[in-house]
């Protein structure tokens, strides 16, 4: 059996800075994998654990591969190997869906196909959903809850006013959500594994995009008042008291 | 004539979909599973849903009735089953949908959606021949309206594949956190479940509702989804809004940054929140919070 886990690496916005001109600047933020894929990382190490089976991680992406320390990252959280798919990091739902589609359709039987909640740039929450439609496989969004059953597998999903279990055959790509799992923190072992795992860099054919970019600009600042107390709770305490009456 | 199309899969979502649809043309016309005949659609194409899949498995379908029909924008709305709809059907349609925090109609079609987290606003211009938008809450300005409310039945055949075993509807009282005046925000710096109460008890002092961050929303599940604040939640402009424990990340600040008055109470005199609070009391939440309910 074979899981794949897709992933994405994009800038951490903890180092991306707004300039003067609300235009937004890179230059200190590295790449990281996004928080929400480590979900389904996590997920399909241990779903694979339970069958023996293997995980493959898929990420459609440029440069930022080139770091070694990001793939050892995402090498050391559970993936057997990983696949490099050349592409624009900044391409829609659907152009990164049609590679990822390719990319698997390459790698021959997969059984489950695992995304995160949204990546951590875009946060579209839809490559999983196209990918889904791509393959022509059972396709479901926001899982909060996986298991494998003898002809495939029972999720329980998420919806605003209620919960569903739904049984998905096999394969079947499914985004998760945040509180699906807790991923792990890797230890010396898992990284030091990580430099020996293999990585396979393959090409694929771009689709055109659905849409052309304008802009991006940070929001206008509102301006605050940022008066700070600190010291005895008591009087710190009534202080925001006081405060607070007198709005 | 511009005729916009929407896809509903309940019957009040699905008409409000229908009144903010007409703010981008004049004709709307709804596929409707299982959600019956719209009032606020001028033509309504009803699918009988059967109870046994999730409602999703008709995507594919539904994809293929839009094309025969010529349409050329589609909405659904930015629920769980609205974007598993509206990217399915996109993908059919050969195109990547677009969520859209705001719609702008132009000579062209421009959307803008939230990046990095909150921290800018990007805007698109279509440029495909087939449009499907994923409509955020408020992006567009809903027009109450009461068509002819014609309706044509359709039969459509869903995917295999999928079996819905059982829909367990959640307890707990829904809110309305936009609506709300005052909001107590709860965040990490709580250490138990149990010790919510200290705010819960600040609120009702205060007459506010009590909202969250994500993590404890999706992470520790202390309080249901609909009350987190922030990019991938609720956005709330109260006229006080007051954030415990909470460290002020951009992807909550982005749910929050509207309120009139923001007040931060964090132990850690460094936390980003300071720099976004009108008042901020540095300190331990377990000490301040029962002398600020006190002294209300
Ligand atoms: C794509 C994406 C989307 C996201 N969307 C959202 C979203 O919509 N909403 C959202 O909220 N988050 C969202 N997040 C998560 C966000 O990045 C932060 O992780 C989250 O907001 C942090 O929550 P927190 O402030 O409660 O926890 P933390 O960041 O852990 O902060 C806890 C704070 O509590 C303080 N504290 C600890 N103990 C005490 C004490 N005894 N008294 C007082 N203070 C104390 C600490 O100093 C700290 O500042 C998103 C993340 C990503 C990647
Ligand atoms: N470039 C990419 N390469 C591989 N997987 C991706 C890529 N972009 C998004 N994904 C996956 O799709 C999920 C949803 O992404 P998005 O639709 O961009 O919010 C992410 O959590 C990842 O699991």
């Amino acid at each position: 059996m074979r899981i794949v886990a897709c992933i994405k690496a994009a800038p951490d916005d903890a180092d991306i800075t707004v300039g003067p001109d609300r235009s937004l600047d890179f230059t200190r933020a590295q790449p990281r994998i996004g928080a929400y894929d480590l979900n389904a990382i996590e997920a399909a190490r241990q779903l694979a654990d339970q069958v023996g089976a293997e995980v493959v991680g898929i990420s459609v992406g440029a440069a930022e591969w080139d770091n070694t320390k990001l793939r050892k990252d995402a090498l050391s959280r559970g993936l057997d190997s990983l696949v490099i798919v050349s592409g624009e990091p900044d391409a829609d739902s659907f152009q990164t869906a049609s590679l990822l589609a390719a990319a698997i359709t390459e790698l021959g039987e997969c059984d489950l196909v695992l995304l995160g909640a949204g990546s951590s740039d875009r946060y579209a929450q839809q490559v999983g959903n196209q990918l889904g439609a791509l393959l022509g496989r059972p396709t479901l969004n926001q899982v909060n809850a996986i298991s494998l059953t003898d002809s495939g597998v029972r999720v329980e999903r998420l919806l605003e006013d209620a919960e569903q279990v739904i049984d998905a055959d096999l394969p079947t790509v499914i985004s998760l959500t945040a509180g699906a799992n807790v991923p792990r923190i890797a230890g010396m072992k898992d990284i030091l594994a990580a430099g020996k795992k293999p990585v396979t860099q393959v090409s694929g054919q771009p689709v055109a995009a659905t849409a052309r970019l304008v802009s991006v600009l940070a929001p206008e600042q509102v301006d605050r008042r940022r008066q700070v107390v600190e010291g005895d709770p008591a009087d710190t305490a009534a202080a925001l008291a006081a405060f607070l009456k007198s709005l | 004539m511009t005729e916009v199309w929407i896809i509903a899969h309940d019957a009040t979502g699905g008409n409000a979909l229908a009144c903010a649809a007409r703010a981008l043309g004049d004709r709307v016309v709804a596929i409707s599973l299982g959600a019956g005949v719209l009032p606020g659609a001028d033509l309504s194409l009803t699918v009988q849903v059967s109870p046994e899949v999730p409602v999703e498995a008709y995507a594919c379908a539904v994809a293929d009735l839009l094309s025969a029909r010529g349409a050329q924008l589609v909405l659904t709305d930015a629920t769980t089953t609205g974007r598993l709809l509206a990217g399915q059907v996109a993908a059919r349609l050969g195109v990547s949908p677009l969520t859209a925090s705001g719609v702008v109609r132009g000579n062209s079609l421009q959307v803008t959606r939230l990046v990095y987290g909150g921290l800018a606003v990007a805007t698109d211009e279509v440029i495909s021949p087939v449009c499907v938008l994923v409509v955020a809450p408020g992006a567009l300005t809903a027009e109450e309206s009461v068509r002819a409310g014609q309706s044509e039945a359709v039969s459509l055949t869903p995917a295999g594949g999928l079996r819905l075993v059982e829909t367990r509807a959640k307890g707990g009282t829904s809110v309305d956190l936009t609506g709300a005046k005052r909001v107590v925000g709860v965040g990490r710096g709580f250490a138990a479940e149990a010790d919510l109460e200290l705010a819960r008890a600040l609120a009702v002092k205060l007459g506010a509702e009590v909202a969250c961050s994500r993590p404890i929303a999706e992470g520790v599940n202390w309080m249901p989804a609909e009350r987190y604040l922030g990019v991938s939640g609720a956005t709330i402009k109260p006229e006080l809004y007051l954030a415990i424990g909470i460290s002020g990340q951009v992807q909550h600040l982005v749910g929050v940054n509207h309120s009139k008055v923001i007040v931060a109470i964090n132990s850690d005199k460094n936390a980003p929140i300071f720099a976004h609070a009108d008042f901020g009391v540095v300190g331990d939440l377990y000490q301040v919070l029962p002398e600020l309910t006190k002294s209300l």
